[in-house]
């Protein structure tokens, strides 16, 4: 594959026990981000930012973007962790979650990095180290932009404003 | 007693003799990289090193590679005013980093199973030399193409297909090996290679993820965001950051960490190895000087040996072979030398390039100055003696051409509209050196001092922006006096160089 992950697919299945494929978010601008219920220090910044910029976009953003939060430790973050994650901190993200090959086929697509790690400070004994990146695909599902975790909101707010003039 | 018409000419010519100017081993240096750049296609002559199969770290991609870096530092901070020394050749490296003979090996080394990555097996074997790994082949042509984007303002490798890496075989294969990409989609292949692997970097061999290696690549896209405004090389730098935090770009007792095994996630770095601290001290100045500059006087006292004259000489590493012969080579005095070059370390500079100067056998040959290829490891005194080509030919010439902070200037991006827009030297025939190519602004003169590489040349100069603001006045001190020519905004100037010329152009 060369590039950016042009049209990016999976089948996974919501935080609400329902299955998801990326069809079922033709329409909406999505805001993509990988991450894990248990990871204590990216995630939660990420989440946070990425909520704030959700916000600032106001109902234009909410209209028009559906924000998605895939799951990379799928061993532990059943579609009820999921839930009970994001509804009490980021309430609006969608979860995502699945087998084991089917967030392998979502990572594969999106060209994310994840790798399970030991870590003794973590209940379980690892956390997984990933790709601390936020996808922006238009409304047929393609690849627009993405944001590093360095990424600064205002930035973003700025970015996404220009692809939703030009959609 | 001049009078007032010499003394209006020879100020001009006396300011010019007062800037800085390439002395003769550096001029000697630089004309080696010249003159192996203009070799014909496929000609390795005086390149070919100790081991086949550019299995060392002295291959042809290194040599082609350095001597680029060497040419694009020594044009930005040492000749500014004469891109036409450098754009030729530069072309002409990347024209040679695109032969199989540079990059094949990879058919054989991308199937692993070596003493490092037995674990995997034997994995496919891959003709395309940027496709998967190989990032010690890959971050080489992408920041070359891309630097020389940066360097010279010219779209040539932007066009579709200008980076194809093929093999035309007449007896084998039916044609079909033809991998093509250009800068940009070449860059962005390396990028989301990148994003794929957390950052930590893009592997060497099959599993072998070499922090020197994956340096270059942010180089290119750092030149990449130099061009086209994005923001690659900060996304890969605060990534690269966090991905070696788990590992240590430091080892712990102080010394640079070689690499990390991807699929075991395990750091192997051997314990004498001056090579690695000094070559990636020489990349990584780029962006993190100050780690850099706290580490270097820790390593050269460490891996340094004294030697007669005042001169230094550097422990080298001793690699095994397979049937544990020693592969020992001069690279770690070549990258001590040019990391001593980079963060301004004069004394060391001066004291490693006399070891090699007194030491090591220099040549004088067409203009050249450098260090002939020796197998010998030591001479009767136990000081160091072998010599490799990619040390010969290019690392002790960029550590004499390059300046301090060089290559990290050249990474914050130092070339302005004006530059591009300013008087300077676009191509001049052959046998000229170059020594000072400088246009002052303030002054509105452009100085050059000129002398030809062997007895008297004809000479053609050819200046762009050259008339935009009138013709200028030609100054010089030549026998002959130059004929000039005009067309559009490029002054074309002839005459026969028999000696050492200056030359100020005064609008």
């Amino acid at each position: 594959m060369v590039g950016a992950p042009g049209h990016p697919v999976f089948t996974l299945t919501d935080h609400f026990g329902k299955q998801a494929t990326e069809k079922d978010f033709h329409g909406w601008f999505q805001l993509v981000y990988f991450g894990f219920t248990s990871c204590r220090v990216v995630c939660p910044r990420a989440l946070t930012k990425l909520s704030g910029v959700l916000e600032t976009l106001g109902d234009e953003g909410a209209r028009r973007i559906k924000p998605l939060y895939i799951t990379v430790d799928p061993a532990r973050d059943t579609p009820q962790a999921m839930k009970t994650f994001l509804e009490t901190g980021y309430p609006r993200f969608l979860g995502l979650t699945g087998p084991e090959q089917a967030i392998e086929e979502a990572k594969t697509s999106f060209r994310v990095f994840a790798q399970r790690k030991s870590d003794p400070a973590d209940p379980d004994g690892y956390q997984i180290a990933h790709t601390a990146i936020a996808y922006f695909l238009d409304p047929g599902g393609n690849y627009l932009d993405h944001f590093p975790d360095a990424t600064e909101a205002g930035r973003i707010i700025e970015r996404i404003r220009g692809h939703l003039a030009k959609g | 007693m001049a009078t007032n018409a010499e003394s209006s000419i020879a100020a001009p010519l006396k300011w010019a003799a007062s800037l800085p100017e390439l002395d003769d081993l550096q001029v000697g240096a630089l004309r080696r990289m010249l003159n192996l750049a203009g070799q014909l296609p496929d000609d390795w002559s005086g390149m070919q090193g100790p081991t086949t199969m550019q299995e060392d770290f002295g291959g042809l991609r290194f040599q082609l590679a350095y001597m680029s870096y060497a040419l694009a530092l020594t044009h930005v901070h040492r000749l500014p005013a004469a891109p036409g020394l450098f754009k030729r050749p530069f072309e002409q490296l990347i024209e040679k980093m695109l032969s199989p003979d540079v990059w094949a090996y990879w058919h054989y080394v991308s199937t692993g199973n070596g003493p490092i990555n037995r674990n995997q097996g034997e994995l496919p074997a891959q003709w395309n030399p940027v496709g998967k790994d190989n990032i010690m082949y890959s971050a080489y042509i992408q920041s070359m193409a891309l630097m020389y984007r940066y360097l010279f303002r010219d779209v040539r490798y932007a066009k579709e297909g200008a980076l194809t890496f093929a093999v035309q075989a007449m007896f084998w294969g039916d044609g079909s090996l033809r991998f093509s990409y250009d800068e940009r989609s070449l860059n962005e292949h390396l990028y989301w290679a990148m994003v794929e692997r957390g950052f930590l970097g893009i592997a060497c061999e099959p599993n072998c993820v070499f922090q020197i290696c994956n340096q270059p690549a942010i180089i290119g896209f750092r030149m990449h965001d130099l061009v086209y405004g994005t923001s690659h090389a900060k996304d890969v730098m605060d990534g690269y950051d966090k991905a070696w935090a788990d590992f240590g770009v430091v080892t712990a007792d102080g010394h640079f960490n070689m690499m990390v095994m991807e699929k075991e996630r395990v750091v192997v770095t051997p314990p004498e190895a001056p090579w690695v601290d000094f070559w990636l001290a020489a990349l990584m100045h780029a962006w993190k000087p100050a780690l850099v500059e706290e580490r270097f006087p820790v390593h050269i006292a460490q891996w340094s040996v004294a030697a007669p004259h005042d001169t230094l000489w550097i422990r080298p590493a001793v690699q095994r072979k397979l049937d544990m012969s020693p592969v020992i080579s001069a690279r770690d005095h070549g990258w001590a030398a040019v990391a001593a070059a980079e963060v301004g370390d004069e004394e060391t500079l001066t004291r490693l390039l006399g070891y090699a100067d007194r030491f090591m056998n220099p040549v004088r040959e067409n203009g050249a100055y450098y260090y002939p290829r020796r197998d010998e490891h030591f001479d009767a005194q136990g000081r160091l003696s072998v010599m490799d080509p990619h040390t010969g030919n290019v690392l002790l010439g960029y550590a004499r051409l390059n300046v301090k902070d060089g290559l990290r200037k050249l990474f914050e991006g130092p070339l302005s509209d004006a530059h591009f827009a300013a008087p300077a030297l676009a191509s001049l025939s052959k046998g000229i050196n170059v020594r000072r190519a400088t246009y002052d602004a303030g002054r509105r003169m452009l100085a050059l001092a000129l002398d030809p590489v062997a007895g008297a040349a004809d000479v053609v100069l050819v200046f762009d922006n050259a008339v935009q603001a009138g013709m200028p006045e030609i100054i010089h001190d030549a026998a002959d006096t130059p004929r000039v020519i005009v067309a559009g905004d490029q002054l074309e100037m002839r005459f026969n160089m028999s000696r050492r010329t200056s030359l100020v152009l005064a609008w």
